[in-house]
């Protein structure tokens, strides 16, 4: 895999006290990596540090190659970014915006311009007002800013802040239409957790300032054991057999039976064992852990405070 | 760099106030041509053929009382007293009538009294184009492109001196069709009767009034920049404003009252940025000369410049 953007040994010192704490990490070629951590853990700072709007206390930051610290200009072109809420000019129309931005990179034309402006589907409105623009319409219109140069990288800090279900469903899809078809590196930062899952192929969790696990979506989601749930007639019975054949598993009772964490190799032993008991089984199916189930399962481990 | 200032002059030029502030300058103009005209009582000496005998009166006034005060009197007063005499001298000498009608070229002079104005509008200008970025919160996406902080800033200071440049072109140019309009063109070219070094010499009008032009606008250049520094170190533009204006009604009083007690004063920047001392008056401060206050523009120049440089690109976008 290409490894787009490289993260080393990042630290950051604001009076003393330590924001980030060497952080390092890579982001591929086409995948979204999300960026995720309770509020203050040190997320906008990292990203900011990436894009070169706050300097760091050590370590470095590539981007293909490049430090964004020596090398700001080779390193930045590549990279299109919406930090925090897609500020705007608001006394000037959504077109006049980005004949602004297009003038301050290298090579944009008006076809890419109308390109762009078609890709986030804001053609109709593009000569208004950004005044007179829902935060929707200039969310798209910041996604548009940032995608007028092609950059191979994208970030965006908490895109979905503030979007209705409909908006942060666009945003998902532009994104991951954008990494896998444009073969991009999306970073993307958020606390939401339900929303990073629908999104991200690996995700990093941050907090305070210390990145504590970075794991693919499914691992991390999964676990090594998945849970599985047995429906079956006569729960109680069922229970006891499978505490029997595994003492240490916390086996739970559902409403239609019973569920239980398990490695996939097991699970025929245990279809098995039931059947020879006499046990009716109807189904067995796996249950995902959730994000935020895991997510608190992460961040309490590492033995840290989550502070909202 | 072109497409940078391209940029920062859209950004002025679509925002309302920019449109209030030049109206405002027009409109002030206009008063002030309508009131002359009006008015139209001008001239110092009434009776046209009697004009010499009038300034050998005044002459002999101002004579009077350079010798009955002395040593007494002060430099600034005695200087303007001189120049008043050789002036008049001149005129009676080379038969040039001081009654001259009151033309474009008269009220020239009297609108160069507005460049203030212009340049209160510049330091506005000056102090929010980059305090404004910060406080719209694009600053942040201004600063993740292929540019460096040092280019942009530099962009944003180039059009603060353009839209200065801009608004001086509008007060003259304004002044003169309006003057034209109002007064009319002299029938023969009346010379500015120049004082300099105990000489007078003559000057073409339009030559006068473009120097007189330009030295009035290094103060203001000067205050757009201090405007700008503030501005870019601070963020501020509340304070840009507020310090720069204060600075600009009372930094040459100011100045002037310490310079009456201590000698450093000369070191303030308000006692060098009116160059037209030296041609036409005395230096505020005994033992200035031209080349110490340039250089001292070009010092307090430097150091603006520095700081607002330094900072900006120091400066950690966290906002």
């Amino acid at each position: 895999m290409d490894t787009l953007v490289e993260i080393q040994n990042v630290t950051k010192t604001i009076k003393g006290r330590t924001i980030i704490d060497s952080l390092s990490f890579n982001v591929n070629k086409g995948e979204v990596f999300g960026f995720l951590g309770p509020n203050g853990a040190g997320k906008t700072t990292t990203i900011r540090m990436i894009v070169g709007l706050i300097g760091m206390t050590s370590g470095d930051i590539k981007i293909l190659g490049h430090s964004i610290k020596t090398e700001f200009e080779q390193a930045i072109k590549h990279v299109g970014g919406i930090v925090e809420n897609p500020e705007m000019y608001k006394f000037m129309s959504g077109y006049q915006n980005l004949v602004h931005y297009a003038r301050m990179s290298q090579g944009i034309t008006k076809e890419k311009i109308a390109e762009t402006v078609e890709f986030v589907g804001l053609t109709d409105r593009i000569h208004d007002k950004v005044k007179t623009y829902s935060l929707g319409m200039r969310q798209r219109l910041g996604l548009a800013q940032c995608l007028l140069h092609d950059p191979k990288i994208l970030i965006l800090d908490e895109p979905t802040n503030g979007l209705d279900p409909a908006g942060i469903r666009e945003i998902r899809d532009h994104v991951r239409k954008l990494a896998r078809e444009k073969d991009m590196a999306v970073i993307v930062s958020s606390h939401l957790l339900s929303e990073m899952e629908m999104m991200c192929d690996r995700i990093g969790i941050i907090q305070q300032g210390k990145l504590i696990d970075v794991q693919l979506m499914t691992d991390f989601v999964q676990g090594n054991e998945k849970i599985y749930e047995i429906e079956v007639e006569g729960k109680e019975a069922a229970s006891r057999i499978v505490k029997d054949m595994y003492p240490d598993s916390r086996v739970q009772l559902t409403e239609n039976g019973i569920a239980l964490p398990l490695k996939k190799e097991k699970v025929p032993e245990v279809i098995k064992r039931l059947v020879n008991q006499d046990i009716q089984i109807y189904g067995v199916k796996e249950v995902a852990k959730t994000l935020e189930d895991r997510f608190l399962e992460v961040t309490s481990q590492k033995g840290g405070l989550i502070h909202d | 760099m072109i497409k940078l200032i391209q940029n920062e002059w859209m950004k002025i030029f679509k925002r309302t106030g920019t449109y209030v502030m030049i109206g405002l300058l027009l409109f002030v103009l206009i008063v002030m041509g309508g009131f002359i005209k009006y008015q139209d009582s001008k001239g110092s000496v009434p009776d046209n053929s009697e004009w010499k005998k009038g300034l050998q009166v005044q002459n002999e006034s101002y004579q009077k009382e350079l010798t009955e005060m002395g040593d007494a009197i002060p430099q600034e007063v005695k200087i303007s007293y001189e120049r008043e005499i050789a002036i008049n001298k001149y005129r009676i000498e080379n038969d040039l009538s001081p009654n001259e009608e009151y033309t474009v070229w008269g009220f020239l002079t009297d609108t160069s009294q507005m460049i203030e104005f212009a340049g209160l509008f510049t330091i506005i200008i000056a102090a929010g184009i980059v305090a404004s970025e910060f406080n719209w919160g694009t600053i942040k996406l201004l600063l993740i492109r292929p540019i460096k902080r040092g280019k942009i800033l530099a962009a944003k200071y180039l059009t603060v001196l353009l839209f200065g440049l801009f608004m001086l072109f509008i007060l003259f140019a304004f002044s003169s069709i309006l003057g034209m309009v109002l007064f009319g063109f002299p029938n023969d070219p009346v010379p500015y009767l120049n004082y300099y070094n105990g000489t007078v010499t003559e000057q073409s009008m339009l030559l006068h009034l473009i120097n007189y032009f330009g030295l009035k606008s290094i103060n203001m250049i000067m205050l757009a920049t201090m405007a700008f520094m503030i501005s870019a170190a601070f963020r501020n533009s509340s304070l840009a404003i507020g310090l720069s204006l204060f600075l600009m009604f009372m930094g040459g009083q100011l100045t002037r009252l310490i310079a009456i007690k201590y000698e450093w004063a000369k070191y303030i920047l308000f006692a060098n940025t009116d160059l037209l001392q030296y041609f036409e008056g005395a230096p505020m401060v005994k033992g200035m000369t031209l080349g110490f206050s340039v250089t001292m523009i070009i010092v307090y120049f430097l150091l603006f410049q520095a700081i607002a440089f330094y900072v900006f690109k120091k400066r950690d976008v966290a906002a």
